[in-house]
Parts: C-alpha cells; structure tokens; sequence
C-alpha cells in the first residue's frame, strides 16, 4: 500500500470516529430544543431528523419550573456535596500524602500498606455496610451519607505522594532549623510546589461527585435532596414526560462539566497518565 | 547538645506525621475497612431489613448462591460483558492512540474529541443512548430504516440488549483509554523504530515487534483496570434495562443492588458480593502474573 491509498484512509478513520465521538452529544442538544410531538414526528432519514423545524426553549423553562420535581434545586444539592467533598478531600488525602512523603516516622511502611490494601476493596462490597452504618447514624436522606464516607481517596493520596516525593528534603530541614512548625512548612513550602497535583486532584474529585450514581440511588430517597444524576435517572419513569425535557436536563447536567474539563483537559489527562503509567 | 536537639525534632516529627495522617486514618477505618469486616460477618447471617431478621446462619448464603439460577445468570451476563468490551475497546482505544500519537495539523483537536465523551457521566450517557435505540422514533431505527433494513429493538430484545449497552460503554470509554495508551506510546523511544526502519521492517512489522512489546507495561494497566470495571458494570443496565428484558441483562452488581435495596436481603447480598470480590481479585492476579515482564527500555 502506498502513501496516496494510506493517507485518505487515515483522514477517513479520523473523521468517522470524531462524528462518532461527538454525534451522541449533538443529539442530546438538538433534541432539547424540540418540541415533544417533533421527536415522534421525524422518522426518516432527512434534514428534519438532524436539525429541530421549530427551535424551542420551553423545555428549559419547564425542567425548572416544575415544582415536583426541581430541577435547579438538584444542581444545587449536587454542587454542594461535590465542592464540600473536593475541597475537604484535598485537605485529608494531601495531609497524609505529605506525611507519607515526607516525613519520618515509626510504621511508615506499614501504615502505608494498610492504606494502599483498601484500593483492592471494591466499593460494590462495602455498600451494603456502610448502608446499615448510615442508617445507624441517622445519616439516610442527610447530606452527610454523601460527604464523610467520601472525603479519604487513597488513590488521590498515592498520586500526591509521588508528587511530593520531588520537594527536596532539604529545604523541609532548613525551614525547620529556622523555627517553622511542620503545619507550617506543609501549608507554605509543600502545597503551593504541588498546585498542579492539586489542580488534578480537585478536578478528578469533582466529577467523581458531579457523575456519582449508586451512592446517591441508595442513601437518599427524599425526592427535594436527591442529586442531578439520580434525578436525571427517575425523571425517565415518569409517566408522560417528554424527552425534550429529560434532554434538556442531561444537557444543563453536562455542557457546564464539559466546558470546565475541556480548559482544564491538560491536568484531568496528567492525572490519568500518571496513575497508569507510574503506578 | 545537638544530638539532644535532633531527638527532640525527631519525636516532634513522628507526632507530627501521625496527626497529619490522622483524619484519613480515622474515614479509612471507620468508613472502609470495618464495612468491609462487617460485610464479612453479614454474610454468614439470615440478615433482612424488612422481616426484622437477624440470625446466624453459617454458609447458607453462599451454599444458596451456589444453585441459585439469577445469581449464576448475573456472573455470566457480567462475564460476557467483559469479554467482548475488554478487546473491542482495547483494540479501538490503541488505534485511536496509534491515530493520534504522530503530531500533524490538528492532532490536538482530533485528541480533545475522542476524550469528550469521558467528561459525560454514566447516567446521561446511558439516557442519551436510550434515546437514539428507541424502536419507534430512536435515531438509529431512522437511520437502519433509510438506508433499508428492519429496524431493530436494541434494548428489549433479550438477543441484542446486551450489545446496546456494550456500544454505549465502549463510546464512554474508549478516549480515556486512548490516553492511557497515548502515554505509553510516547514513552517509547525512537530510536527504536529508527533501528527497526534501517533493519527494514515495514510499519505492520514494526507495530508487532516494537510498538506492541514496549507497550506490555501500559496494556497492562489498560486490561485489568478495563476488566474490574466492565465486571462491576451497573449505571448503564439500571438505566436502560433495568436487567431485563427477561433478565436478559442482569449483571452481578444488578443483582447485588436488588437483592440488598429491593428485597433488603443484606446477607445474601453480603455473600454474593464477597463472592464477587474474591473472583475479581482472582482474576486481577492471574492477570498481574500473565503481563509480568523484565523488559526494561
């Protein structure tokens, strides 16, 4: 084969799985701006099928303005639980990351075993527990169910150690000679050479929470508290409702994350390579 | 003196080390590590939430799990899951890498496309492709339809749900691993394929010889993070099919969900979720041993 055959299929190839990649999504988008008869209505292939005849915001309008189910509330409820687990999660994990990496101590490794030993438990096990430890608590329908259990990732701690592994230890040992605590040479020295890893961090943390499903579905049935990708979930068992609406949520749910990951692509992507290319 | 002193930063260190580590410690126990444990003991109890039961009942469970007909038919649903999305997406996931490693005017804006559909979730990618199967107005009857085939019920008819639901996981996955595999391939040094070119090997020799080789580390990574997670698959059937139709697509995590938060049987679903845990660390290990490697580059 020469270069005149290869080239052609290779823009070929490179097209085909772009449209492939983002076709589902343009979907989602044209079919929020249709009106409910509009999405029986078109059946065949035509430009009709692809492109909405009467462009409609009244979907948008009615997601928010029904007050069975609220729509604006669920953004909100889920906003709350993702910022409070991402901005506590980054304290807890990068704390013990530092200690870990930095720091001398007694049982260092073995504590560090103990931590690494919980990455192989899968969460499917623990769920049926931790259900009967919030029920205990009194946390069922309580946004706490949503937050505590989720603040310690150990993966997150183990890709900030090896971040922190490149501060030199020198320069920890001076500040020390000159008087400063070792709270104070975490917060001053430590954090601020690892603000990319924190970037990460916090980015992959976020949508963890935005995307989280199972937890959600189990721990919360009131309907006022539920999060946007349950809500999204159960608006679809409603009797009636149209898929313009159910498009128009899943879109508000999704275009923000995905203009906030497409900025912030580099460090969500470093994130990935270096779990699975170091780890 | 100084020794002195030192002990005293050293003592002060250690303290220090176990209050900053204290809060993760704290979570990890109270939040995994005793589920976990408890998770195990419910297992060998009669423990149901809504008759009030609670009793031991030694290896009832996992005895009952052993002949029980949905249990067996979740595993191998699971299974089969993973056994087509594990090389499909693998293979798309490496090609798509293989497209996009070479830099060329707009390398950049074909990478970002492929790795959109990781930033939508689970959920809104599974109601966004229940949309376009549907039967009577989905986009894909449309369009099987105009070009003159039958139109087809991907998500319930038991034949072919299942393909639905590995269409759409692969669609969600593939540019995340296609990154992965971006890293490893540019670790690779080129030197290597400058040798090769001078040996005179083509592009298909020198993707089996050199490329596929040096990237066994990546791969890897890439099958047994794939394999846990096509196992544990349950956002996409709880929304599309709910496991049917007929059951058709019930996986072991359907089946764990059910069994705890619809029967409320924590139990039962403690065993078959313990079950569960020990085959996909079984088979994780296996995997571990059959990619083990000395190659050093």
């Amino acid at each position: 084969m020469n270069r005149a055959v290869l080239l052609p299929l290779r823009w070929l190839a490179l097209i085909l799985a772009a449209v492939v990649s983002l076709f589902p999504i343009y979907w989602m988008v044209m079919s929020s701006f249709r009106t409910h008869e509009e999405i029986f209505k078109y059946t065949t292939l035509s430009k009709e099928l692809f492109l909405p005849v009467h462009w409609t915001l009244d979907n948008y309008r009615e997601i928010f303005l029904d007050p069975s189910k609220p729509f604006g509330r669920y953004i909100v409820n889920t906003l709350i639980v993702a910022i409070v687990v991402t901005a506590a999660g980054l304290v807890v994990n990068s704390m013990a990351a530092f200690a870990f990496a930095k720091l001398k101590f007694r049982f260092k490794r073995g504590l560090l075993a103990f931590f690494l030993s919980s990455l192989v438990i899968p969460y499917e096990v623990i769920m049926i527990p931790q259900y009967l430890l919030m029920r205990d608590f009194g946390w069922i329908n309580d946004y706490r169910a949503l937050i505590i259990p989720q603040i310690v990732w150990v993966f997150g701690i183990f890709m900030l150690i090896q971040f922190f592994s490149d501060v030199p230890r020198d320069i920890l040992d001076a500040a020390r000679m000159d008087g400063a605590s070792w709270a104070r040479i975490y917060a001053v020295i430590v954090l601020p050479t690892a603000v990319p890893a924190i970037i990460t961090l916090g980015i992959m943390t976020f949508l963890n929470q935005w995307d989280s499903f199972l937890w959600p579905l189990v721990v919360i049935n009131e309907e006022k508290k539920q999060v946007i990708q349950v809500a999204i979930s159960s608006f679809q068992s409603l009797r009636g409702i149209s898929w313009g609406k159910i498009m128009a949520a899943t879109t508000i749910s999704s275009v923000p994350i995905l203009a906030v990951f497409l900025l912030l692509q580099r460090y969500y992507v470093q994130g990935i390579t270096m779990s699975g290319v170091k780890g | 003196m100084r020794g002195y002193r030192s002990a005293i930063y050293e003592k002060q260190e250690s303290r220090a080390a176990f209050l900053f580590i204290l809060p993760a410690f704290a979570l990890l126990a109270v939040f995994i590590f005793y589920p976990m444990l408890h998770a195990f003991v419910i297992s060998f109890q009669n423990y149901n939430l809504i008759a009030a039961e609670h009793s031991w009942s030694g290896l009832a469970n996992y005895r009952k799990l052993f002949s029980d007909e949905t249990f067996g038919a979740s595993l191998w649903h699971s299974f089969y899951f993973t056994l087509v999305v594990l090389p499909v997406q693998t293979a798309i996931s490496l090609g798509l890498a293989l497209l996009v490693q070479k830099k060329f005017r707009g390398v950049g804006f074909f990478r970002t496309v492929y790795f959109v559909p990781v930033a939508v979730s689970f959920a809104v990618a599974s109601t966004i492709f229940r949309l376009i199967y549907n039967k009577d107005y989905g986009m894909l009857n449309a369009v099987l339809k105009g070009i003159g085939l039958p139109a087809l019920d991907f998500l319930s008819n038991p034949d072919i749900s299942m393909l639905g639901i590995i269409v759409l996981c692969i669609w969600r996955a593939m540019g995340f691993v296609m990154v992965i595999f971006l890293a490893g391939l540019n670790n690779i040094p080129d030197s290597l394929y400058e040798a090769a070119h001078v040996d005179g090997a083509n592009a298909v020799q020198r993707f089996f010889l050199v490329t596929l080789p040096l990237l066994k580390r990546t791969m890897a990574f890439v099958v047994i993070i794939t394999t846990m997670d096509a196992l544990k698959i349950f956002i996409p059937i709880y929304i599309t099919t709910s496991g049917g139709p007929a059951g058709s697509t019930s996986t072991v995590v359907h089946f764990i969900y059910e069994t705890a938060f619809k029967q409320m049987n924590m139990g039962y679903a403690a065993a078959a979720a313990f079950l569960f845990f020990f085959l996909v660390l079984i088979i994780s290990i296996v995997q571990l041993r059959v990619f083990r490697t000395d190659v050093e580059y």
